[in-house]
C-alpha cells in the first residue's frame, strides 16, 4: 500500500510525465492525438471485414462477431501495451533513475496511465460502433455502456499490479523482455477474447482451468457491460475486484522486494 | 540536523558484479531470502565504499579526490540518495540537486520547456515554481528561441547548458557536481564556477567529484582523499591535494626502492616523510626578516633545512597563495634547472626576487622539499605569511609597475 501512497504523493510528476509520454508518441507524426482514435477504428474495420466477408463467422443467436470481439479486445490491448512497455521502462528510463532522485515506482505508473489515456481516447470507437450497429439493427445498443468505469478498475489495479513485477524483474532479468511477450499471447488465447466460455464445448475439467484464469472474468465484466448490455452478476464484478486487487498487492510487492538493486543494475 | 547538513555513519557499500549466475540468483534471492543472496553472491562482491564516517556542515565546500574507482561517485550517490547504503546511515538535510549527467532525462521528442518543466519537477520543485524560475533558467541556459523546439534539435552545448540552468534554479541546501564541469566551452565553465561561487557564498553545501586538482584547490574548502573505498585523507583542500599529489607519485616508484612513508606532520598543514627537515622559512628584505613588504620591493625566501637520511635526489618548491587560496604563484629548483642530485647535513636555501610585483593584500607561502616524482620529504603549508602594502589598493593579485601613453602624454 505504500507503494499507492508514493504514487499518490507524486502524481502531479506522474501527469507531466504521462502528458511526456502522449506527447513524445505522437509528435512527429502529422495526425497527432488522432491515432488514438484511429488506431482502433482501423482494427475495427479489419476485424470486421475479415470476420463477416471472409470467415463469416456468426454466433447462434445472431450476434455480430466483430463488436464481440473488439468489446474483449480493446481492454486487452491497453493490459497487454501497457505490460510490454512496462518491461523496458526502467532501462528507458535509466539516466533519469541513476542522476536524479526519482521513485522508481513512477515509472510504471506512468506506463500504465499513458495506456490507459489511449484507453480512454478509443471508447468513443467503441460507442460508435455500438450506435452503428443498433441503427442497423444488427445488434441492441447496450445502454450498460455508462458502468464501463467500474469494469475499468480492476483492469487499471491488475495492469498496474503486473506492470510493477515486469518492470522491476526485467531489470534484472533481461530476458523477462522477449518472454514478457510469449506469455501475453498464451494469456490472451487462454482468455475468453476471442470466444465466449458458454460458446465453447469442452471437456468440463478444461473448462474449469480456463475458468480459474483471473483475466476470463475481467473479460466477461468488461464486456457484459460493453457488448452485452447486461449488469454482470453482483459475485461476478466483485471477484474481477479481488483479483486485480489482489494482483495489484501482489506486484507492489515483487516491485518493492526488487526495489533497493534497481538502480544499480541499470 | 540543519539545512545543509551531510551525515554518514559507519557507511559502506557493496556491489555484485553482474554475472550470468548473478543475475538469476539476484531475482530470486531478491524475491525470497536475503541470506541466500548474500551467501551466493559473495565471490563476486565489490566493496565500493567501506566504513565511511562522514559529516559536512551546512555550507561547506568539499572536493573528493581519488584514483578512478575509489569510491567518490559512489559516495556521492549514496549522499544524493540514489543508492542505498548497504549497512550504515546516510542522513541528509534540505533540498538536494545532483548535478551528475547535465540534462540527464532530457526527452528529445518534446521541446525544452516542456522539458525544463518535468526536470525542474524531478528536482523536487512544483510546477508553479518551475514557471515562475523559468525566466532565470532561460537567461542562464541562453538558447533563445530554441526553447521552444524539441531537445533533439539541440547542440550538446546547449543541452549540458539547459541540464545546468535547471539544476541550479532548483535552489538546494546541498549540490552534488560530478565532473560536469569537465564538458562544456570556456565560457560556459567560467559562467558556471560564478554561478557556484555565488551558491556558495549563499551557504550552499557541495560536494564535488573533480579530477582537476587546480580546480578543487580553487573552490573546495575541504578535501576528501579515498581509496580503495576508505577516507586516507580528510582536511584543508590544499593539503590534501598535495598529499594526493605525492602518493599519485609515489606510486610510480613505490616498488623500486624503499623509502619512509609519508606521514603527517602536522595535522592538515604539514606532512612528508622526514626525510628532511624543513626547519625555518623566513621572508627576508633588506637583510631582515619581514612579514610586511612594499610592492614591488626585492625580497628573499630563505629555507633552513636538516636532512636526517640522505637523498638522492631533492626538489625545493615555494607556492604563493592569496588570501582567497588562489595559487599566485609556484616555482622549484626542478623547473629552474638546479641541480639536485643529493642532499645532506643542514643547509639553507635561498630564492631571491628582484621585485614583488604583487598587488596589496595578504599572501601565505607554502614550502616543500620532496623527491622530484613528488613524494614530499616535508611539505609545509602556510610556512610563512606576507602582508604585501601599496599606495593605491589595485583590486587583483599582480601589480606591475606601469603607465599609460595616448594622445593625452604619457602618466
Amino acid at each position: 500500500m505504500t507503494h499507492a501512497v508514493l504514487l499518490w504523493r507524486h502524481r502531479a510528476l506522474v501527469g507531466v510525465l504521462v502528458r511526456r509520454e502522449l506527447a513524445a508518441r505522437y509528435r512527429a507524426s502529422i495526425l497527432g492525438f488522432f491515432w488514438s482514435l484511429l488506431n482502433p477504428l482501423l482494427l475495427l474495420v479489419v476485424y470486421a471485414f475479415v470476420f463477416t466477408t471472409i470467415f463469416q463467422a456468426r454466433f447462434p443467436g445472431g450476434e455480430p462477431y466483430p463488436l464481440f470481439l473488439f468489446a474483449g479486445l480493446l481492454p486487452w490491448m491497453f493490459f497487454s501495451g501497457a505490460v510490454l512497455d512496462a518491461a523496458v521502462t526502467m532501462v528507458d528510463n535509466g539516466p533519469l533513475l541513476a542522476k536524479v532522485m526519482c521513485p522508481p515506482e513512477i515509472f510504471p505508473a506512468v506506463t500504465v496511465l499513458s495506456h490507459l489515456v489511449n484507453h480512454l481516447l478509443a471508447l468513443p470507437v467503441l460507442v460508435g460502433a455500438m450506435a452503428v450497429a443498433a441503427l442497423f439493427g444488427a445488434h441492441p445498443f447496450p445502454w450498460t455502456i455508462v458502468f464501463l468505469p467500474l469494469a475499468l478498475v480492476p483492469w487499471v489495479l491488475t495492469t498496474a499490479g503486473v506492470a510493477a513485477a515486469v518492470a522491476a524483474g526485467a531489470v534484472h532479468l533481461r530476458d523477462l523482455r522477449d518472454l514478457v511477450g510469449h506469455l501475453l499471447n498464451l494469456l490472451f488465447f487462454s482468455s475468453p477474447i476471442i470466444y465466449s466460455l458458454e460458446g465453447l464445448d469442452l471437456h468440463p475439467s478444461l473448462m474449469a482451468v480456463l475458468r480459474l484464469n483471473p483475466f476470463a472474468g475481467l473479460v466477461e465484466v468488461y464486456r457484459d457491460l460493453a457488448f452485452g448490455g447486461r449488469v454482470p452478476e453482483f459475485r461476478t464484478g466483485l471477484t474481477a475486484l479481488l483479483v486485480g486487487l489482489g494482483i495489484f498487492l501482489l506486484g507492489t510487492w515483487v516491485f518493492s522486494r526488487m526495489r533497493d538493486t534497481i538502480v544499480e543494475a541499470v | 540536523m540543519t539545512p545543509g547538513e551531510v551525515l554518514f555513519d559507519d557507511v559502506s557499500k557493496t556491489f555484485r558484479l553482474k554475472g550470468r549466475r548473478v543475475r538469476h540468483e539476484t531475482l530470486k534471492g531478491a524475491l525470497f531470502s536475503r541470506r541466500t543472496r548474500r551467501k551466493a553472491a559473495s565471490p563476486v562482491d565489490f566493496k565500493a565504499l567501506a566504513g565511511i564516517d562522514l559529516k559536512v556542515r551546512p555550507g561547506e565546500v568539499v572536493a573528493l579526490l581519488g584514483p578512478n574507482g575509489s569510491g567518490k561517485s559512489t559516495l556521492l550517490k549514496l549522499a544524493g540518495g540514489i543508492f542505498r547504503p548497504t549497512s550504515g546511515r546516510v542522513q541528509t538535510e534540505g533540498r538536494i540537486t545532483a548535478l551528475i549527467e547535465l540534462g540527464a532525462g532530457f526527452h528529445p521528442e518534446i521541446t525544452g520547456w516542456e522539458n525544463v518543466i518535468i526536470n525542474g519537477m524531478l528536482l523536487g520543485l512544483s510546477r508553479r515554481e518551475v514557471e515562475e524560475r523559468m525566466d532565470d533558467i532561460l537567461e542562464f541556459a541562453g538558447i533563445g528561441d530554441f526553447i521552444d523546439r524539441p531537445v533533439k534539435t539541440y547542440s550538446s552545448g546547449m543541452y549540458v547548458r539547459l541540464g545546468f540552468a535547471v539544476a541550479v534554479a532548483v535552489d538546494p541546501d546541498i549540490l552534488l557536481i560530478d565532473e560536469v564541469l569537465a564538458v562544456g566551452d570556456e565560457a560556459f565553465v567560467a559562467r558556471c564556477l560564478d554561478r557556484l561561487a555565488r551558491m556558495r557564498r549563499r551557504g550552499v553545501t557541495m560536494i564535488l567529484v573533480t579530477h582537476d586538482l587546480e580546480m578543487a584547490g580553487a573552490f573546495a574548502d575541504r578535501g576528501i582523499y579515498l581509496d580503495h573505498g576508505r577516507v586516507v585523507a580528510d582536511g584543508p583542500t590544499d593539503q590534501v591535494v598535495a598529499r594526493y599529489r605525492g602518493d599519485v607519485a609515489g606510486d610510480r616508484v613505490e616498488l623500486e626502492r624503499v623509502r619512509s612513508p609519508v606521514r603527517v606532520l602536522e595535522e592538515g598543514r604539514r606532512w612528508g616523510n622526514g626525510d628532511v627537515e624543513i626547519l625555518d622559512v623566513e621572508i627576508r628584505a633588506d637583510g631582515r626578516t619581514v612579514r610586511l613588504l612594499p610592492s614591488g620591493a626585492a625580497a628573499e625566501v630563505r629555507i633552513t633545512y636538516r636532512v636526517h637520511r640522505t637523498v638522492d635526489d631533492f626538489v625545493f618548491g615555494l607556492a604563493w597563495h592569496g588570501a582567497d587560496g588562489t595559487l599566485v604563484s609556484g616555482h622549484n629548483t626542478d623547473l629552474d634547472g638546479l641541480d639536485g642530485n643529493r642532499l645532506e647535513g643542514r643547509g639553507q636555501i635561498s630564492c631571491v626576487y628582484e621585485n614583488v610585483p604583487l598587488a596589496a593584500g595578504a599572501y601565505t607561502l607554502d614550502a616543500a622539499v620532496h623527491a622530484r616524482d613528488g613524494l614530499a620529504y616535508d611539505y609545509w603549508c602556510r610556512a610563512g605569511e606576507l602582508r604585501v602594502t601599496a599606495p593605491v589598493q589595485w583590486p587583483g593579485l599582480w601589480a606591475p609597475a606601469h603607465c599609460w601613453e595616448g594622445p593625452h602624454g604619457r602618466k
